[in-house]
């Protein structure tokens, strides 16, 4: 491979992912049509209204509140389920760990359209009462991000070695509470941040399962507003990319920087 | 004595962990693991009269089949092109040891990118090479129009284009450490048995990324086939599997058709599960050289 053709490709690869963005920032932020952008219009008509247009928007807060909430809830059902079983298995139980790596990957098998359905099936007949509640999505959104919550957590307990430490603290006559509260989880801060922010960009994104299930958070929202306003719509949504990119884009840094490889990608 | 107590310790611990299990256990089954037998139990029995496979039939046939056969052939595109942009991606970066700061920048926005697919995607690729998209524009000025390529954010090479975005990105993650398996001290083996370059890549090179590669394809085949949010936003009435399971389950059509929806859901559950076998497999191959 020559240096001209890896430049190139460099090149014409961060182009498709920048243009986009600005293509994008560009329709939200500048109020001329792209028929009438030529050399002496492009610097014109640039506002930041169109934040301001969103950001007055009442629907918004609310939809807004509701995505924070299922983030919360979501992040403390996730800990709940996950964490002192993920501990538990690497200390006491080792055998099954391949158990858990293969029931935490079954989320990604069964897409959220499918699973939609088969809870409308199931729920619907059963129990009305829960799918009527916004905070129905919860479990499904704590499913839906296991694949990706575990791994991290796993991989926290993988770098600290876990179970050389239970090992050595028991030996030096620490009890079990002690040795989880004043040992292992100390050590598992940074997974745990990254599990909680995975969950928390997971969540601000998430449009199958909110729009299927007729629920209001900030993505089907955001759907909605940018039909009756196309520019604020759009600035929002640049504005909730940039926050979830960044979010990620920290957690990741962070991560590295303990050594931590933890894998984004749900394998 | 000794290994008798070491035994029933571990029995115990055991115990403990399956005590532990016991919550998610039931989560699992309430939410995931009962919702899916219901369906597949649904589409296996349609109206209620028992053992059938008329249901799972009908499901792909006439327009539904259509539908599969687009879903799978946009998942395939994306999967193959984003695949080799990817590899090629990760290769170009294994080569490059400066600068620096393009690594941990390029790995970074690759973890972002690749879980960007909804609904602000779509409105950035409307905004980029919709009928008034900035794009359209730029190249319209150059006497192009690219819609005569088929780009435009709703027809099929649209959407691939939109969704090589995050596939490229998941790409690279999934590929580097395979690439960063192929040792140097490989390489110059092979130079020192007098292998061309090129030999050692047909050799050694191919062979021992082809599962990685693979895997991480069919990853990407996976991911761009259960893709909702982009589908929906950029075409709603698409038939595309995704959008026409909401159809069905959003009682848009006649009664008695939702049999139909749990059929096209339960083959999808099935092509997923079959991807996730071959997956698993793909990667203990993978896993064989990668391994330290």
């Amino acid at each position: 491979m020559t240096k001209v053709f890896k430049w190139g490709f460099l090149i014409v690869l961060a182009l498709f992912f920048v243009v986009p963005l600005l293509a994008m920032a560009r329709f939200a932020f500048q109020s001329v049509p792209v028929a009438l952008l030529t050399g002496e219009t492009w610097l014109k008509g640039w506002s930041i209204d169109p934040i301001i247009a969103a950001s007055t928007e009442p629907a918004m807060w609310t939809a807004a509140r509701t995505s924070a909430l299922l983030a919360v809830f979501t992040i403390i059902l996730t800990l709940v389920l996950l964490l002192p079983l993920a501990i538990v298995t690497e200390i006491k139980a080792p055998r099954m760990r391949p158990w858990l790596t293969a029931l935490t990957l079954l989320p990604w098998v069964v897409p959220p359209i499918a699973l939609v359905v088969g809870v409308s099936v199931t729920f619907r007949t059963g129990a009305p009462w829960f799918l009527a509640s916004v905070f129905s999505l919860v479990p499904f959104y704590a499913l839906w991000a296991m694949p990706f919550t575990y791994r991290a957590l796993d991989a926290g307990l993988q770098a600290i070695s876990a179970r050389t430490l239970y090992e050595a603290a028991r030996s030096t006559g620490a009890s079990f509470p002690t040795i989880i509260l004043r040992v292992i989880l100390p050590n598992m801060k940074a997974s745990i941040v990254a599990a909680a922010a995975l969950t928390t960009a997971l969540v601000l994104g998430e449009f199958a399962f909110a729009s299927l299930l007729l629920k209001e958070t900030l993505p089907t929202f955001m759907v909605n507003f940018q039909q009756s306003q196309a520019r604020a719509g759009l600035a929002l949504a640049l504005i909730i990319l940039i926050f979830t990119a960044l979010a990620i884009g920290i957690v990741v840094r962070t991560l590295r920087r303990r050594g931590l490889n933890v894998q984004t990608t749900g394998l | 004595m000794r290994s008798r107590q070491l035994f029933s310790q571990t029995n115990s611990d055991t115990r403990i962990g399956l005590y532990v299990a016991i919550p998610f256990v039931l989560f699992m089954g309430l939410f995931l693991i009962y919702p899916t037998v219901a369906i597949v139990g649904s589409a296996l029995s349609p109206g209620e009269s028992g053992f059938s496979l008329i249901g799972l039939g009908n499901a792909l046939s006439g327009s539904y089949r259509q539908g599969f056969l687009n879903s799978t052939a946009l998942a395939a595109t994306t999967a193959l092109i984003g695949g080799v942009l990817g590899l090629t991606l990760a290769a170009i970066m294994r080569s490059l040891d400066r600068p620096r700061w393009l690594h941990s920048t390029l790995d970074s926005w690759s973890a972002v990118a690749s879980q960007l697919g909804g609904v602000p995607l779509a409105f950035a690729f409307i905004a980029a090479i919709g009928t008034q998209g900035l794009l359209t524009k730029l190249f319209g000025q150059l006497g192009i129009d690219i819609n005569d390529f088929g780009i435009s954010p709703t027809g099929f090479w649209g959407l691939v284009v939109v969704y090589l975005y995050f596939q490229i990105p998941l790409m690279f993650l999934v590929s580097l450490p395979a690439l960063n398996g192929l040792r140097k001290t490989w390489r110059e083996a092979a130079a020192l048995m007098g292998a061309s370059p090129t030999r050692y890549w047909l050799r050694v090179g191919i062979p021992i990324l082809t599962p990685a590669a693979l895997g991480g394809m069919l990853l990407l085949f996976v991911n761009s086939f259960a893709a909702y949010a982009t589908a929906y936003v950029l075409d709603p009435g698409g038939a595309l599997v995704p959008l026409q399971i909401r159809f069905l389950l959003q009682g848009n059509v006649i009664s008695g058709e939702e049999d139909l929806g749990y059929a096209i859901v339960t083959w999808v559950i099935a092509l997923l599960l079959a991807s996730l076998f071959l997956l698993t497999y793909l990667q203990r191959r993978t896993l064989r050289w990668t391994r330290s």
